[in-house]
Order: C-alpha cells, then structure tokens, then sequence
C-alpha cells in the first residue's frame, strides 16, 4: 500500500465524478432548443386531486383542465360554454343555450345532460358547498333539449352567474369519469373541457399538461405546461436562473414563491421579463373574533394592531413599492366599496391610547401590557411558502412589541392553515380578500360561511344583524338597496376591525422574455395560460 | 488529572477549548457583549453594510448582525449543553438504578434504552417537532428523550463492574454504606465515557439544531438561532451572499471546536483504558459516539 | 450461525413492538381530537357534537387505549396508514414512492461513503501519526462541522449555476444524485473515515500481527491479512451507515427539493399531517432496526466470537 495508491484512487474518484458531470452536460444543451413552445412552473404544492367538485387542487391548474358555463369579465359576464342565456322575469330560472362543438377530453359530448349531471354531483355534496351560497338556491336542473338546460333557484339571487364562473365548482367533468354516477368520493379521471389535458402527474414531482388539440377555441399555441414542485425562495430562483424552470406566478393562496428582489434580479439578466396585474384583492391580518379567551376577541385590542402598523413602510421596504399600502377591506374602486369608512393611519400613540382605555395596562418595568391577570399575547399564522409573509409577520410583530403586545408568530404550511381558519383554531392570520370578480359579494358571503370567515365575524357584538343583512343583500333585487345594505355591512367590519388591510395584492408573473400576450382574468386563481404565444 | 495535563499539551485542544470558553462566555453575558438589541428593527438599516456602529451589518429587517449572532450562541450552544446535562442525569438515575438493582428492573430499562436507541435522532425530533409544534424547546426535549439512553448504558455498565469489586463488598461488610462507595468510585470512571459521548454528541446537537432551525421547524422569531439567520440568509443568497458567511463560520468554528475537543479527550483517555472489559465498554462507546455525531 | 440469527432476530421482534406502541403514544399526545381532524379532512363544514360522537363511535375512538392500539397496528401490518388528512389519499401510497427515493440516495451515497472512509481510513491509519494522518483527520473534522444545508447552497451556486454543470434540484436522472450525493459524503464520510482509522489501529495492534513479524512473515502478507479484516468493518460500518443516513436526509432533502421521506415529513409537519409523520417514523424506525440487524448478522457471520455475545 503506497502513498500514491491512495491519492490515485481518491482522484480516479473525483475524477469520475466531474466526468460524469461534464459529458452529460452537453446532452443538456441539446435539449435547450427545444424547449422554447413549453412553460414548465414551479410550485410549492402538488398540484394535488385534480377532482373540479371538490377544493383540494391546485386553481390554476384546475383552471387549465376545467371551464364554467359562462366567464367573469372586466366587461362583465361573457358566454363560454354556454353561448348566450336568458333569465326570467321572477330571477328564479336560468336557461342556458351551449356551445355545440365542445367535447370533453376523453372524446365524450358536452351537452345539457353532461351540465345536468355535473351540477347535480355537485349539489349532492351539499355540506361542502356551503360556502357558495347558490348551492342553497339551485333547487333542480332540468333538460331542455340536447344544448339547452335551464336551472331552478328556489329564490331571486342576483350573483348566480357570477358564481357559475368561478373556478369551482361548477364546471364541468366528463360523467365517464363520475364513480356511481357522483364525484364526492374521488373520480377516475380528470376529463374536462379545458384548453389542457392532464397528461402525467407524479405527486410531489411534477404535473405535465397537454395542449388540448381539440379544444373549441383552438389550439392553445404553448404546447406543454409543466408544474414542477419545488421550495419557495432560493431553490425556485436558483431553478428560473438555469432555466429548469422558466415560469412563476403568485399562487392560488398569494405567496410569491421568490421575493420581490429575487424577480428584479432575473428581470436583470435579461432572461426574463416581469408582468404584474392590477391591483387585485386586499392582502389582510384576519382576527378571530370569536375567541372569547384570547384578547383578540377585543375590539380596542384589534383596532390597537391596525394602528400600530405602518402600511407604508411594508410596501416601500418589503414590496418595494409594488404593492399599494390598503386602508381599508375593500378599496373604493370596488363594487359597492366607495363607502365612508373611518380612517385609521399608521399611529402607535394612538394605539397605546386605545389599549390604556380598554384597561390594558402597562405594570411598571413590564413588556407586555395585561389586564386582569391577563397577557396581551396573540398568535400570528404566516404562510411558510411566502417569502414576504414572514417578513410582514416579523414586521409587525415589532411593531405591536413597541405598544406592548406579544405576537408569536408560527409559519406553516397553506392547508393547515386553511384549516385553521375553517376551525376557528387562530388568533390572527394572514388571508387575501377573493379578487376582483369574488369582491364584495363572495367574499362577504364567506363571512357567514364556516370554512372561511365566519370564527371572524362571529365574535362581533353586530353578528346576527351582520348575517342577516347578508342574507337580505344577496336576494334583493333593487340596486340601490343593495347599495346600502353593502354599505352597512362594510361599515360593521370596518368599525370592529375584525379585517386588517395590509397592502393591495396583485398577481405577478415572472415569464421569459419571449412570450406574448400575457394577461390576466379577473381572478388571482388563474392564468389564462392558452392565450399565451412565444414570438 | 491525568487528562488535564495530556489536553493541555495538545495545542490544537487547548484553542478549542478556549474558542469554547470564549463562546459560552460571550453567550451568557449576551447582554454585555451585544452591541444592539438584537430584536430592534429599522428598516431604513434593511440590508445595511458593515459600519462602525453595525459592524457586520445589518439584515433584512435592519437588524444588528453581530448582536443576533451573539445572542444566537443561547439557543445554538448553551441551550444544547443544558438539554445535554439533563440527559446525563437521567441517564445517570436510570443507569445506576439499572446496575443497582439488576434482575428484571435492569432488562425493562434496558429494553427501552434499546427502543430509544433504534430511532435515528433526527426522526425523534421531527416526531416531537410534529406532535408538538416547532419550537426550540421541543426539539431540546426529544434530545433529551434520545440521549439520555446513551448515558443510562455506559453508567450502567460501570456500576455492574464497581458494585462486584472486593473493596465494595468490604465496605459493605465494615458497616459503610457501599451506596456512596459506588458513587464516589464511579462518578471519576464514568465522567471520561461521558465526556467523551457528550462532546461527540454537542456536535451533532448543535447540527441539528440550526438544521431544524434552517426548516423552519426549530426556534420562533424574533429570537436569533444560527440556523435560522442562515434560513434567512438564503433567501437573499446571490444579491448578499456575504449574510450567509458569519452565522455559517460560526457554526463550523465552534461545532470543529468541540470536533477537536472531543478527540483530543478520547486520545486523553484511552491509554487509561487497559484491561479487556473496559476496552470493549470503550469500542460501544466510541461506535456510540460516533454515531451520534450526527444523529 | 443459525441459532445466532433466530437469537438476533428474537431480539429485534420485542423491538419492533415497542416502537410501534411508542409510535402509537406519542401521536396520541397530540392536543388535537382525532375525530374532529378526521371530520375536518373531510371538509364538513360544520362539526356538531353528534357528528364527534359519531365518527368515534364509527372509527373506535371512544375505545380503550390497548384496544385501539392493537387495530392500529394490525392495519400498519397489513401497511394501511390511514388517509392523509390533508390530501385524503393513502397514506401508504403517499409515504412508499417517497421512502423509495430516500433509500436510493441513501444507498448511492453510502457507496460513496464507505469508499471514501476506507481509502482515508486505511492511508491514515498506516501513516499513524505522521503529516498526513494528522492533516486528514483535521480536514475531515473540519468537514463534519459544516452544516451540510450551508455546504449544500454553495455547491448548487457553484457546480449548478456558476459553472452549469449539474441540476439545482429536483431527482430526474443520475445527474440529479451527483450533488447530493456529494454533500453527504462529505458530511459523513469524516465520520465513518475515524471509525475505518480507529478499527484498523486495532488490527494492526493486534496480537497476530505481532506474532506474524515475529515469526517473520513478509510486511506485504501482514499489509494483506490487515486489509481483509478491515473489509468485515467496512461491511459493518456499510450496514450501519445506511439506516443512520436513511433517517438525517431530512436538511439534504429539503434543499435539493428531493422527493424523498425528509421532504415530505416536513410539509407533513407543517400542515399537521399527523397520519403521515406517524408512518414515517415507525416506517424510519422499522427500517432502522432491519438494517441494525442484518448488521449484525452479517459481523456475527464474519465474525464468530461476536456470536457469543448474545
């Protein structure tokens, strides 16, 4: 055994390694060039069940597989599947004239029958819709003929088209794929009628999405979308710098999976370029009123956070100016929001004040305020994929230290904390208003919906009459009552502060440089992916 | 006292212990050797290079670098050295009681020593991590539940030997209790196997440690760990790559310090072991250890 | 040899069935109540108490404790985990592919490893003392200390991105495995390097090398006779090292956005997945014990004074 033998063995190693590196490098570059008519996406979940009636999977992809009945527009509602419809005089029926050149992507017809199917399987599963409120309306689907079908609601309620555009879950699945003719306990494909076809799927992997070539509106000109899983932050960057990746956007819960400098930078290189949408939705702490142990239960308490955070200084330092600093739950421009409401700006005297007058007292040499025995200590859930998340949380939980708050802040995962929210398992937590097309009236539907925000608004001391207003605002027929009714309800909200604006949200979507015609629905839950085109 | 001497012979041994000193010293009195609060933010400071008042920075929130990464030896290094001395002793009760007693008491602590032996130590910790939350406190528990086995077995196996030993038995016969004739004979023996092990195992604790901390699953903000200004350094790794450079240096310079330490100890030690019993008891020791390095 | 194998795997039975009702505890400490997660995974919107009492009734969990532990791990043998409560799929489904992918980066990179820790191990041990074994064992303790998650982000920048050479991440073809591989190497092979060192200073302290030189024996068949009993360590440390590195993954994993068990424990962790983390550490602990006692087997079968050990 010589020296040499030694270091020649460890360099045969070494050597080997580079090697191999080295020699399929170039196999690599070689695949390069073909690359160009495909998007691949990372993600930091699975794109999951891709089941169109129930709410595990991704939205955008969803969005890619499935299509409603009609579509939600800056115009407002346009056709889509249904190519133009008619409403009674008593708003209690709906009649639906279809496309008749749609098929499903397993060669099956779209017709009256499929929508009567698909919607019945969605109404089977009733306890799961509640939170969309026309599931409590549809009383029955009826047939017409082969391209006309016409829906029964038990009573006038003017967002019903609305509601039929949404992502889910009225849209519509091939009824070969149905189990015992339901969707509720799984399906046996995901047939839908959308411009991509799931081609392959590996959990946790990646998911690859064909152009569907018979879609009715054409082709979709980007031939292949992959949705790769992969960490948020460096390893998604580190992905798009090498061009593993070519493509991201804010996901369907509005974490961007690299941070705002992190996309300036690519932007830098010259690979890629960097598209944002209007302002889309309100990016909020939400309170849990109805935790009656927990001082957040307060009003004083939560009109104290409001104040003692400085929005301005999270959109100039933390979004780099990107995002607006919001005021308010719903901004003027939104329907029905150009309300009077008070103005609460970035003041921490006035929100020691707030607290000193709710008897939240400061002992002398304490960091913490108490009252009664009592800690003023609250727990803040952030999104552990959102970069910027974590950043607002350990933000603002100095900024409530310095008026004499404690704030633990935990990070987890985005379905655990949806669970927390649907539970009522929470002090505050990080949530977005629904969009532009869900804004107001399906996110103030959601106020009384227990899987979204009905532990918020429980707790306030208006809730009952903050849910029959609801239930009046979305039945009535008369705008200007609409009107006030809505102006009502925001006010409640507003006054209890049971919503904290943080900044005004808006998708953004880090391209490469040659793709066209990006653009963006009317909801941050998808992209329309088959309008994109490469030069 | 043999030991002391043949470590301060070893130069590398006695700069590693003094960079050891030195770090659990600038841990405790944090306070004093802090230059800021290491919690204050100014976001006008965000990312602020090194100046005579932040001398190594400051980070994403505008925070004093230098006085994070002080207050960061508490929970990468003291707290781990607490978590250890906990193990100890209840590795020590169980152990003694193991080789007190014998019989049956022996075998079922034995038996759970062998089930908390065949859980690899980062699977512990996430099983805790997950019943109980993230949190630095949890991850310092399952250490404890996994180390204290390691202890309980090498105490074990020196009672059994010095409880056989004829001056035991005299001692025994004279009257004195040989309880505290046990204790005083084996604490002396067992302290080198424990020191040996322990060192082995800060290594891989504070590994750990700013592992889980890195994942997100170790200790809360605003509190500073290593693992986690590292985590946050990642994010901004090829616009500041110099904010990965101190916590990562620190975390190579003391856990090589204990790495040195450690071995320089076992070398200490070893020619002390001479008969064929305690060179046995060494060899699971050292298997032990070294497993443990990184858990 | 027979006996000692039905003796061994006599003691690794009692084994199995403690970690599985420890595995059973410790997720029975969890504050939440399983049968409001379960009405929760099924996203009913309202969970009444009639609802609660219900599905306890239904899935037994109003039962005695020894009753419930003894279904649950009839249906782990029978490898049905229950459903994620997150996703609602399999657990078993979920866990396998991943435990898969864990276990050919384990076994790629203890190759590796043991390569590594044998080639330094044995050259140092031969030069005891001298430049070269010092400046090994400095380096390789030097290694060990680096956080391999630290190490990891500076090979991606450098090999992946600087020079362009290799994947950031993801497991798509054996290119995938080369940083990875390399990482854990380095991370583990300082360790296993000492154990090769220390096992062959043994040897050669031993009593028939002695005897050999003295009865004249050429240094070349001594060198040989040394070799051939360092080979049983290797293969011991072999089987040691993989169930060790089976289960510390996690970090490497997590960096390099592999499919793996680590990945998914922590997403599971993180959503409070609780059937998943359950499974993954009984599946780790199960895995560990199989390798720690064909491990075993194996030095007892090299080995036979080991055989009486037991």
């Amino acid at each position: 055994m010589k020296k040499v033998n030694v270091f020649a063995w460890i360099g045969l190693f070494i050597f080997t390694i580079v090697v191999l590196a080295g020699c399929s490098s170039e196999k690599d570059e070689a695949a390069n060039g073909e690359a160009r008519a495909e998007l691949s996406y990372a993600s930091s979940k699975d794109i999951n069940d891709m089941n169109p009636h129930l709410y595990a999977g991704s939205m955008p992809a969803q969005g890619m597989l499935y299509e409603s009945l009609v579509e939600n527009t800056q115009e407002g509602i346009k056709p889509l599947l249904a190519e133009s419809w008619e409403i009674a005089e008593d708003g209690k029926s709906y009649t639906f004239h279809l496309r008749e050149d749609v098929v499903f992507h397993d060669g099956e017809p779209f017709n009256a029958e499929a929508v009567k199917l698909n919607i019945e399987a969605v109404q089977h599963n009733a306890e799961k819709h509640a939170w969309i409120k026309l599931s409590t309306k549809i009383v029955s689907v009826n047939v017409k003929d082969e391209f006309t079908v016409e829906l029964q609601l038990s009573e006038p309620y003017y967002p019903t088209l609305v509601e039929l555009s949404m992502t889910r879950p009225y849209v519509f699945l091939s009824p070969k794929d149905f189990v015992n003719g339901e969707t509720k306990d799984g399906v046996n494909g995901y047939n839908g009628t959308g411009p991509y076809k799931l081609a392959e799927h590996q959990t946790d992997e990646y998911a690859i999405f064909e152009a569907n070539d018979s879609y009715w509106g054409g082709s979709p000109q980007i031939k292949k979308i992959t949705s790769k899983v992969l960490p948020a932050g460096e390893t998604t960057f580190l992905a798009l710098q090498k061009g593993e990746i070519n493509f991201v956007f804010t996901d369907d819960r509005g974490a961007d999976s690299i941070d705002v400098e992190a996309m300036e930078q690519l932007v830098e290189s010259n690979d890629y370029q960097l598209v944002r949408s209007e302002a889309m939705n309100t990016k909020m702490i939400v309170a849990n009123s109805s935790r009656i142990d927990n001082p957040v239960s307060e009003t004083a308490v939560r009109e104290a956070i409001w104040y003692s955070i400085d929005r301005d200084t999270i959109s100039k330092d933390i979004f780099n100016g990107t995002e607006a600093a919001a005021n308010r739950l719903f901004s003027a421009n939104v329907n029905y929001a150009d309300v009077d409401l008070k103005v609460r700006d970035y003041d921490s005297e006035t929100a020691k004040e707030v607290l000193e007058k709710a008897g939240w007292l400061l002992e002398n040499g304490a960091a913490v305020r108490t009252k009664a025995g009592n800690k003023l200590a609250l727990n803040l859930y952030y999104d552990t994929n959102s970069a910027s998340q974590k950043i607002q949380a350990e933000f603002i939980q100095s900024s409530v230290k310095a008026i004499g708050m404690q704030m633990d802040i935990i990070g987890e995962e985005s379905s655990s904390i949806a669970n927390r929210r649907a539970t009522g398992d929470y002090d505050l937590l990080f949530n977005q208003t629904w969009g532009l097309a869900y804004d107001p009236q399906s996110t103030i539907a959601a106020f009384t919906s227990e899987s979204a925000y009905y532990h918020t608004t429980r707790g306030i001391t208006q809730a009952d009459e903050l849910y029959k207003k609801i239930d009046e605002v979305m039945v009535s027929t008369d705008e200007e009552t609409r009107k006030s009714i809505y102006a009502d309800i925001m006010t409640i909200v507003h006054d209890e502060a049971v919503f904290i604006p943080i900044t005004n949200g808006r998708v953004t979507v880090v391209a490469p440089k040659g793709l066209n015609d990006i653009s963006f629905k009317q909801t941050q839950y998808e992209l329309p992916f088959e309008r994109m085109s490469f030069e | 006292m043999n030991i002391w001497l043949s470590l301060s012979k070893d130069k590398l041994a006695v700069m590693s212990l003094l960079i050891i000193v030195a770090t659990l010293a600038a841990g405790i009195f944090a306070p004093q050797f802090a230059p800021h609060d290491p919690t204050e933010v100014n976001m006008q400071l965000k990312y602020a290079a090194s100046s005579w008042t932040y001398l190594l920075g400051n980070d994403h929130l505008g925070r004093c670098i230098l006085s994070r990464l002080i207050y960061g030896i508490r929970p990468s290094v003291l707290w781990v050295l607490v978590a250890l001395a906990i193990s100890v002793c209840i590795g020590a009760v169980i152990g003694f009681i193991a080789g007190y007693f014998r019989g049956k008491i022996d075998a079922f602590m034995m038996r759970i020593c062998d089930v908390m032996l065949s859980f690899p130590g980062y699977v512990m910790t996430l099983a805790v991590v997950g019943i109980l939350g993230a949190g630095l406190e949890h991850i310092l528990i399952a250490f404890v539940v996994m180390k204290w086995a390691w202890f309980a077995r090498v105490i074990r196996t020196a009672v059994m030997q010095y409880s056989d030993m004829d001056y035991v038995k005299f001692a025994k016969a004279s009257g004195s209790s040989h309880l505290t004739v046990i204790v005083r004979h084996i604490v002396p023996v067992t302290f080198a196997d424990i020191a040996v092990i322990s060192s082995g195992s800060i290594c891989s604790m504070i590994l750990q440690i700013s592992g889980l901390s890195f994942l997100g699953l170790g200790i809360q903000a605003p509190n500073a760990e290593w693992g986690m200004m590292l985590n946050e350094a990642r994010g901004v790794m090829f616009s500041r790559p110099e904010l990965m450079l101190a916590p990562g240096l620190a975390i190579i310079i003391v856990v090589s310090a204990f790495n040195f330490l450690s071995d320089a100890l076992q070398a200490a030690i070893n020619p002390q072991l001479k008969t064929a019993q305690r060179k046995l008891q060494a060899s699971e020791v050292r298997v032990s250890s070294y497993e443990s390095i990184r858990g | 040899m027979g006996s000692y194998m039905v003796k061994r795997i006599g003691i690794a039975v009692p084994l199995l069935i403690m970690i599985s009702f420890l595995t059973f505890v410790l997720i029975n400490l969890s504050p939440l109540d399983p049968a409001v997660v379960v009405l929760q995974a099924q996203d009913i919107p309202e969970v009444t108490e009639e609802l609660i009492a219900q599905t306890n009734e239904k899935l037994g969990f109003n039962q005695p404790f020894m009753i419930r532990y003894l279904h649950w791990a009839a249906s782990c043998l029978q490898l049905d985990f229950g459903v994620s409560y997150v996703t609602g799929e399999s657990v078993w489904l979920t866990i396998a592919p991943a435990f898969l992918n864990t276990l050919k980066l384990t076994l790629v990179s203890s190759v590796f490893i043991i390569v590594m820790s044998i080639l330094l191990g044995v050259a140092c041990a031969m030069r005891e003392g001298k430049m070269m074994d010092k400046s090994v064992r400095g380096i390789a303790f030097f290694l060990t200390a680096i956080p391999s998650y630290w190490l990891a982000s500076i090979m991606i920048w450098y090999f992946s991105v600087h020079l362009d050479l290799l994947p950031t991440s993801g497991m798509d073809s054996y290119r995938s495995y080369i940083l990875p591989v390399i990482v854990l190497t380095i991370s583990y092979a300082g360790i296993y390097f000492r154990t090769v060192r220390s096992s062959m200073l043994n040897q050669i302290n031993e009593d028939y090398v002695l005897y050999g030189r003295a009865s004249g024996l050429s240094e070349k068949k001594i060198t040989m006779h040394i070799l051939r009993n360092s080979l049983q360590v290797a293969i011991s440390i072999f089987a040691m090292a993989i169930p060790i590195i089976l289960g510390s993954t996690v970090v490497i994993e997590n960096v390099f956005a592999w499919p793996g068990l680590g990945r998914l424990s922590v997403k599971a962790i993180l959503s409070r997945d609780f059937p998943i983390i359950q499974a993954y550490v009984l599946i780790v602990a199960v895995a560990f014990v199989f390798f720690n006692t064909i491990s075993d087997i194996i030095n007892a079968a090299m080995n036979p004074k080991l055989r009486k050990d037991l």
